[in-house]
């Protein structure tokens, strides 16, 4: 299948600030979740994919067409949702929605009735004959997503979308998110710091770190990959790290919320077992607990930026 | 959330004479597989939107009060004109001139009204990200909103003078042979009724395109439109005789430059010209700097909306 997105040497500069550097990416039809931190690139780089903003050098096409010469084709099959409360207050839902589907292309009448449809789809059947300056944040951030998908576009691109939501209405938006995909099979783009939702809705992944791709990956390639084991003991600590290093075996780390007598020792084999278990013979220390875990994308994330106090592993 | 199964429902298979009273139909999204007219439909959605909106339709009443004020304001006169004229036609009240100078001020006001809601709204709540995204250019956003503003101008300084000029004929001893020989004062009345809304229109979202507040927008118009006329003639009264290029300075009162026009168009004698027939403008001169004002308008508002970066 044609990728969604491919983007060749992509740089965008704002005065001294260099906001996209070099970024390559081919990416396939499927949920993709952008993460970073705030001020990474992510805005920066979905903007320029909607033709929105001139990058410096490079090009990108996006559903299979060229962002530089075919912006508003471009735009016409792609969604956006923008992070902003970018809604009218004095219209009502099924008359802003129907306007934006009519933004794109549709014929007026069409473009009444999906607004329709598509409004019922996000949960404001109901509500749509409402003023929107009567609507709830969660409320508001539907509105958002119903204007970005009542085009039936190929791929929406959404910033943000559970920014500022309450745990429920955030929940109840990445079901919405995670059933564009899969249900009504439109390819979605969803930035976010949020690492729990990306890896709750989305199949691929790209980490963004200083306007740069750090990595790329299909999250299910996560679960394949040589995970970790997680030790806990007590006694002499550093007589067990020295003998597990001279063993071949060196601590990477300690884990995430800093338990001092925890490590975490790659599973490179089987045999990493039996070499805790004599070391911790050797050193005289108590093994407390012995346990194995897959990477998670926190691990992907943390192995490739660090540690950034804006990226969340929380509902943020 | 468990995977669902696709909700990409087919059409009914039978049409809907033949569905069972009270069969439940399952609303399931459907993708869309009609016609996509690209961005012609969507310069077009954006005007007619626009105007919709900022005649207050679909909004609350009152948004709707000061248009309806400023058409009543504006048909008044063609009726009582073409009463007078039905009446007591050698009077010879239903002119032209008397119509456009009676109307220019309510004009004014419209615009300074309409403008702003044209394009501050859409910056005040942020929706500009959203219209960027869609099958226009920034270029056509700005191009449509000056039409749509021009168009909705249109209604008041052109409709009603086209409904004078019919009463005109139609009051006439022969109104088949009136309409005939008098068709040139209708290609009159609709150019000087287009760049009325033109130029004021443009002029007004020049200012609406320098701050998010429709108020200040609003203020800003009428003051400055009130400004540069008493500028322009307290100058050239005090000016006009010592110095040559003061009579420039008359160009930029919008009442003077119409009121030249609409004389130099519809009146024989140069008397009556105003202050800036006495400046020696030429016919092809006042168009011509009235059709370069739109343009140069139009193209700094589209510098007002250049992404900014």
């Amino acid at each position: 299948m044609a990728p969604i997105i491919e983007v060749h040497g992509l740089r965008k500069t704002y005065r001294s600030v260099v906001a996209l550097d070099g970024i390559d990416l081919t990416l396939p039809r499927a949920a993709i979740g952008l993460l970073g931190a705030n001020g990474a690139g992510k805005t920066t780089l979905i903007r320029t994919l909607l033709g929105l903003a001139r990058p410096d050098r490079g090009n990108a096409r996006v559903v299979g067409l060229d962002t530089r010469t075919q912006g508003v084709q471009v735009r016409e099959h792609v969604g956006y949702m923008p992070e902003a409360d970018a809604l009218p207050q004095g219209t009502t839902a099924a008359d802003f929605v129907g306007h934006m589907a009519e933004m794109s292309g549709l014929p007026a009448r069409a473009a009444r009735q999906r607004a329709a449809d598509v409004l019922y789809q996000v949960g404001l059947g109901e509500e749509r004959y409402r003023l929107i300056k009567g609507f709830s944040t969660g409320m508001r951030q539907r509105v958002k997503l119903a204007q970005a998908i009542v085009h039936d576009p190929q791929l929406v691109f959404l910033d943000e979308p559970t920014a500022g939501m309450d745990p429920q209405g955030r929940d109840a938006m990445l079901e919405l998110v995670e059933r564009i995909y899969r249900s009504l099979g439109i390819a979605v783009v969803f930035s976010s710091h949020i690492l729990e939702d990306i890896e709750r809705v989305c199949d691929h992944v790209v980490i963004i770190d200083g306007g740069r791709v750090v990595t790329e990956q299909p999250l299910g390639d996560l679960g394949t990959e040589p995970g970790e084991l997680i030790v806990r003991v007590e006694g002499d600590v550093d007589a067990f790290k020295r003998i597990l290093t001279q063993r071949g075996y060196p601590l990477s780390r300690g884990r995430l919320d800093g338990n001092p007598d925890e490590f975490v020792v790659h599973m490179e084999d089987e045999r990493v077992y039996d070499v805790i278990r004599d070391a911790a013979v050797d050193a005289g220390v108590a093994l407390r607990s012995l346990r194995s875990r897959s990477r998670s994308l926190e691990d992907l994330y943390l192995g490739n930026v660090g540690v950034p106090r804006e990226v969340t592993s929380g509902n943020g | 959330m468990a995977t669902a199964e696709p909700a990409v429902s087919p059409p009914p298979a039978s049409s809907p004479s033949e569905g069972r009273y009270g069969e439940v139909f399952d609303r399931g999204y459907a993708h869309y597989t009609g016609e996509r007219l690209g961005r012609r439909q969507a310069f077009r959605s954006l005007i007619v939107y626009s105007m919709k909106r900022s005649m207050g339709i679909r909004k609350s009443w009152t948004a709707k009060i000061l248009p309806f004020f400023l058409y009543l304001a504006a048909i008044i006169p063609v009726i009582v004109m073409i009463g007078l004229t039905a009446l007591v036609p050698q009077a010879n009240m239903a002119s032209y001139p008397n119509y456009f100078l009676a109307i220019f001020t309510i004009v004014g006001i419209f615009v300074a009204a309409v403008a702003p809601e044209m394009l501050c709204v859409d910056r005040r709540e942020r929706t500009l990200p959203l219209y960027f995204a869609r099958a226009i250019t920034r270029f056509d956003y700005v191009l449509a909103k000056v039409l749509a503003t021009a168009i909705l101008t249109m209604t008041l300084s052109v409709v009603p003078v086209v409904i004078l000029w019919l009463g005109r004929q139609l009051v006439a001893e022969s109104p088949g042979q009136a309409m005939r020989a008098n068709v040139e004062d209708l290609g009159k009345v609709v150019l000087v009724g287009s760049l009325i809304a033109l130029v004021l229109g443009t002029a007004g979202l020049v200012i609406s395109s320098l701050t998010d507040r429709r108020i200040v927008a609003v203020a800003i118009i009428v003051v400055g439109f009130l400004i540069l006329t008493a500028t322009a003639n307290i100058g050239y009264e005090l000016l006009g005789e010592e110095a040559e290029w003061a009579r420039y300075l008359l160009l930029i009162s919008p009442s003077d430059l119409f009121g030249s026009l609409i004389y130099h168009l519809f009146t024989d004698s140069q008397s009556e010209n105003g202050l800036i027939s006495d400046a020696e403008f030429s016919l092809r001169f006042k168009l011509l700097y009235m059709l370069g004002f739109v343009v140069v308008g139009i193209l700094f508002i589209r510098w007002r909306y250049a992404p900014k970066d």
